[in-house]
């Protein structure tokens, strides 16, 4: 597979963290961006794990990006490595509304770089995400601020994002997956899997290899 | 992130994150139960965890302290949370299921800029030569400051330094190899430090428990029936060994290799493919063995006239059982061997990416998915048992907080000596050893092997060791991690240094120590070594106990190869908790969840196979989230014929993968 054919179309699978305090809307963004839905319900997540969007990059790149969401429940501790592994980016999303959950940010960022690193050593690629934006009050947002903390948190940079008005969603993704396709570059998912072993993996994986241009 | 107050009613606590206790908390979590999952360590896994060289130093050095100082227990907070009518248990506030830990360190400390502090040293080396002849007296004492006791999670441990001098001139020329032809480098091994094993370190996910999973066992059809096999990736073994006459060979288990084999006979070839083919289905063949299911198993092999070659594979790397085991349980354990024959590959073994320790953090994960709680470094003090019914009504927690349950699950290890019937135990002996190369001579393809080894004396236990390479995702490239294993008879380091010393080099000092990767020493080289006993409760029943009747006792790993003990013991636990639920459902796929826009209602779930649907979200933000109609298992249903067919025919060719999509 290696060294194909120039017209060929690689194919990524990419996992990215979801992670943040207790109803910022990890969730909420999760599902407008690969289901274009909002609900204003508030609801505990139950019985999600991931959800799975596929990105026609370019002609020649497709990328399916995995979304692992966190539910509350976890927040009292440390998740499990299950969670982190493998992980090539990551979202640490606060509330606008509620300056608690700008404070922890830092705490999840620590927790995120200790326990995921890429092959050479470095963190993976993070992006903040102030949501609920569209429920700002005083519209005095302080842009350098933002940016200095984060470049000293190490993010690569930040948002203002809307789950419910569709505010800067994609773009935020966007620019995530640029930045993970350049930590990857020439590594496509199937050729770095070697003889690993699912074990409910589909007899014929022959869907993985429908070509995307 | 933050803990705030936990919620103060669940309808079970959990404590301990082991594989059965994670278990039983998906399977509860799954079917709807408020679950509240508790650890007293930083980690998860309990006595089945896995860390990075760093991460097990770390541990290490948290047994020493607590050897020197016996934590004194400081119960407080729960006298005004106590009414009238009931009663506190109090828990173990330590786990002393570790015990005889022995840490030994050979990969010398040198770096390319200590070099120039060598020369002080080098008038110290008859001593630092005598401290590594000492260390295995020593290193019982881990409170010492021996040599070789390398326990010392700091980076910069100056102890180490003593090896500094071992320095010869040839190691210093390996380390500084020019560019080579493809052809030299891979002979010139490049040396392994200490301080690269350190800088390495979070390449190595280091199991304190060494199991592999039957490709046929309960935890593997568990995985897929659950689907919480999508959380982790295996390998599949790629060679079975054996320690026979001095010699480590190769074990004939799969067609081919009984056919292709070098050290068999024809006739013993035509033997063994005949007594294996009746192994497969041997309830059929009454008469053959009728006579013998109670004498042992060694002596049905003899009856069968199969040489000594052939009833050593038999006995020790195929059945591996005990010489005085019946001949049921032999031909039993025989036919589990076959059956598991080439499901994934052409051994009947997979081994969890990343180590054994993944496996129960998977569970863990499911269960958090389903709402279930998680608190690691959070234990509890005592349960509130009311007086008149005798149930655990409540337990209060570390940070003196009362938390009500209708069931309380937890590990052997946090029950004090008080509520036993019985304080003696089995234990299993347990050996980590990190070498430079793997014991197979050409092991280009042999990424996992498993070694047995046969009592070296009548007196001492059958020894299971298995080898793991980089590809494992277990240890850092240019390493091998090895796990030995045996029920103990005596210490760990008793049991199983005879073993280690028969099968690696083990640098007795530190001069020898440059042999490291020169090809005149054929066995691999030692780097760092470690010995320990785990307490085995496996036999312990809830009788064993005395806790009130709603206290179930999880007991930590037992000492076979496989995991079906404990999966059992939790399907056990589950079904007393909940007599009429399924045990571990499948969890809907993420793929087909569909979210209701409409009425902004949460997840619809639509059952791959079963085309019934389920809500995912509750629906009032209740536990409305079981799975309805959801009806498990549907792994297809194989014959036996079929199996043996599959063995006996296609006994070399790796089947595709069986999953629950038929
Ligand atoms: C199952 C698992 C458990 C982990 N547990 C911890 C932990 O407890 N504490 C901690 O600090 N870090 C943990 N990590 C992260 C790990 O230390 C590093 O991410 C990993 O070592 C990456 O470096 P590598 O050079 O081994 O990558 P490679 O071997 O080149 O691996 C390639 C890819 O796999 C991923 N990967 C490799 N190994 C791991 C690994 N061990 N964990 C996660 N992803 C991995 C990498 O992110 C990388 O993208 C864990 C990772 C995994 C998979
Ligand atoms: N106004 C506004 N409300 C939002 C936005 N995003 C989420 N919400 C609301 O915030 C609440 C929480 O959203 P979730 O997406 O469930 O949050 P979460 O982070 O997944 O929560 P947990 O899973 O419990 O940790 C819901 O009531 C959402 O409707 C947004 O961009 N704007
Ligand atoms: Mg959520």
């Amino acid at each position: 597979m290696a060294g194909g054919s120039v017209s060929e179309c690689k194919e990524y699978l990419f996992k990215v963290l979801v992670i943040g305090e207790l109803g910022v809307g990890k969730t909420s963004i999760i599902k407008r961006y690969v289901h274009q839905l909002f609900s204003q319900h508030y609801r505990a997540t139950i019985g999600v794990d991931f959800a799975l969007k596929v990105l026609n990059w370019d002609s020649k790149t497709l990328v399916r990006l995995q979304l692992w969401d966190i539910a509350g429940q976890e927040r009292f501790g440390n998740m499990t490595r299950v969670y982190y592994k493998e992980a090539v980016g990551a979202f640490v999303v606060f509330d606008v509304t509620r300056s608690s959950t700008f404070e922890a940010v830092s705490k999840w960022k620590h927790d995120l770089d200790s326990k995921v690193k890429l092959a050479n050593g470095n963190p993976i690629p993070s992006v903040l995400l102030a949501n609920k934006c569209d429920q700002k009050k005083d519209s005095s947002n302080n842009a350098s601020l933002m940016d200095n903390f984060c470049k000293e948190a190490g993010f690569l940079g930040w948002f203002e994002t809307s789950a419910k008005d569709n505010i800067n969603v994609d773009e935020a993704a966007r620019f995530l997956v640029e930045h993970i396709l350049l930590n990857d570059k020439g590594v496509p998912y199937e050729e770095s899997n070697g003889d690993r072993i699912k074990l409910d993996q589909d007899p014929m994986p022959a869907e993985s290899k429908s070509g995307c241009c | 992130m933050a803990a705030d107050n936990l919620p103060s009613e669940f309808d079970v606590i959990i404590l301990g994150t082991g594989l059965t206790e994670s278990v039983i908390a998906a399977a509860c979590s799954r079917v709807g139960l408020r679950v509240l999952h508790l650890d007293r360590r930083n980690y998860y896994a309990g006595n089945w965890a896995s860390f990075t060289f760093n991460g097990l130093l770390s541990w290490i050095e948290e047994y020493k302290a607590q050897q020197q100082t016996p934590s004194t227990t400081s119960e407080q907070g729960w006298n005004d949370q106590i009414e009238d009518e009931e009663e506190v248990v109090f828990l173990s506030s330590v786990d002393s299921s570790i015990s005889n830990l022995e840490v030994f360190s050979y990969a010398s400390d040198k770096s390319e800029d200590d070099e120039l502090l060598n020369s002080p040293v080098v008038g110290s080396l008859p001593k630092a030569a005598e401290e590594m002849n000492g260390c295995h007296k020593e290193a019982q004492d881990l409170g010492s400051s021996s040599a070789c006791t390398q326990g010392d999670g700091d980076p910069h441990n100056l102890e180490v330094k003593n090896q500094d001098s071992c320095l010869s001139e040839e190691s210093k020329k390996t380390d500084q190899q020019p560019i080579r032809s493809p052809e030299q480098a891979v002979e010139v091994k490049k040396k392994i430090t200490y301080a690269m094993l350190l800088k390495e370190g979070r390449r190595f996910n280091i199991d304190l428990m060494s199991k592999l999973l039957y490709s046929r066992g309960l935890l593997v059809d568990l995985l897929i029936k659950s689907n919480v096999s999508r959380y982790a990736e295996f390998k599949n073994i790629s060679c079975i060994l054996t320690c026979h006459n001095g010699k480590v060979e190769q074990v004939p288990c799969s067609r081919a290799d009984v056919f292709g084999s070098k050290q068999l006979t024809v006739v013993e070839k035509r033997m063994l493919m005949k007594f294996l083919t009746f192994c497969l289905d041997f309830e059929q063949h009454q008469e053959e063995f009728k006579d013998f299911t109670e004498i042992p198993f060694l002596e049905f092999l003899k009856c069968k006239n199969l040489t000594e070659n052939l009833q050593h594979f038999i006995l020790h790397s195929i059945a591996m059982v005990s010489q005085d085991s019946p001949t049921i349980n032999g031909l039993k354990a025989t036919q589990h061997f076959l059956r598991c024959l080439g499901r994934y590959g052409n051994t009947p073994f997979l081994f969890p990416l990343y180590g054994l320790g993944e496996i129960p953090q998977c569970f863990c994960r499911m269960c958090a998915v389903f709402g279930g709680i998680y608190c690691l470094r959070h234990s509890v003090q005592c349960l509130v048992v009311d007086k008149e019914s005798g149930k655990c009504k409540a337990v209060i927690d570390t940070h003196g907080q009362r938390i009500s349950c209708s069931h309380f699950v937890v590990e052997d290890s946090y029950i004090r000596d008080d509520q036993r019937m019985q304080t003696t135990y089995k234990k299993i002996s347990r050996a980590v050893v990190i070498t430079d190369r793997s014991i197979l001579p050409s092991q280009s393809d042999h990424q996992i092997s498993l070694v047995t080894v046969p009592p070296l004396e009548p007196s001492s236990p059958a020894v299971r060791m298995v080898e793991l390479s980089s590809f494992s995702m277990t240890c850092m490239p240019g390493t091998y991690l090895v796990h030995l294993t045996c029920s103990s008879s005596g210490s760990a380091h008793e049991d199983l240094a005879p073993v280690v010393s028969r099968l690696f080099h083990v640098p007795s000092s530190c001069t020898e120590e440059s042999i490291q990767g020169s090809e005149e020493n054929e066995k691999p080289v030692v780097l760092w070594a470690m010995y320990f006993n785990m307490r085995d409760t496996s036999g312990f029943e809830n009788s064993s106990y005395n806790l009130p009747s709603n206290v179930h006792v999880c007991t930590g790993p037992d000492d076979s190869l496989g995991s079906d003990y404990s999966i059992n013991l939790a399907e056990l636990v589950f079904h007393q908790l909940l007599p009429d639920e399924e045990f571990c459902p499948p969890a809907p796929n993420p793929e087909d969840i569909i979210y209701d826009g409409d009425q902004g209602e949460g997840a619809i779930f639509e059952g791959d196979s079963q085309k019934e649907e389920a809500v995912i979200e509750g629906e009032d933000g209740s536990q409305a989230h079981k799975q309805h109609g959801a009806t498990c298992s549907s792994e297809p249903a194989e014959s036996t014929d079929s199996i043996g067919h599959e063995i006996l025919t296609e006994y070399d060719i790796q089947s595709p993968p069986l999953g629950n999509s038929p």
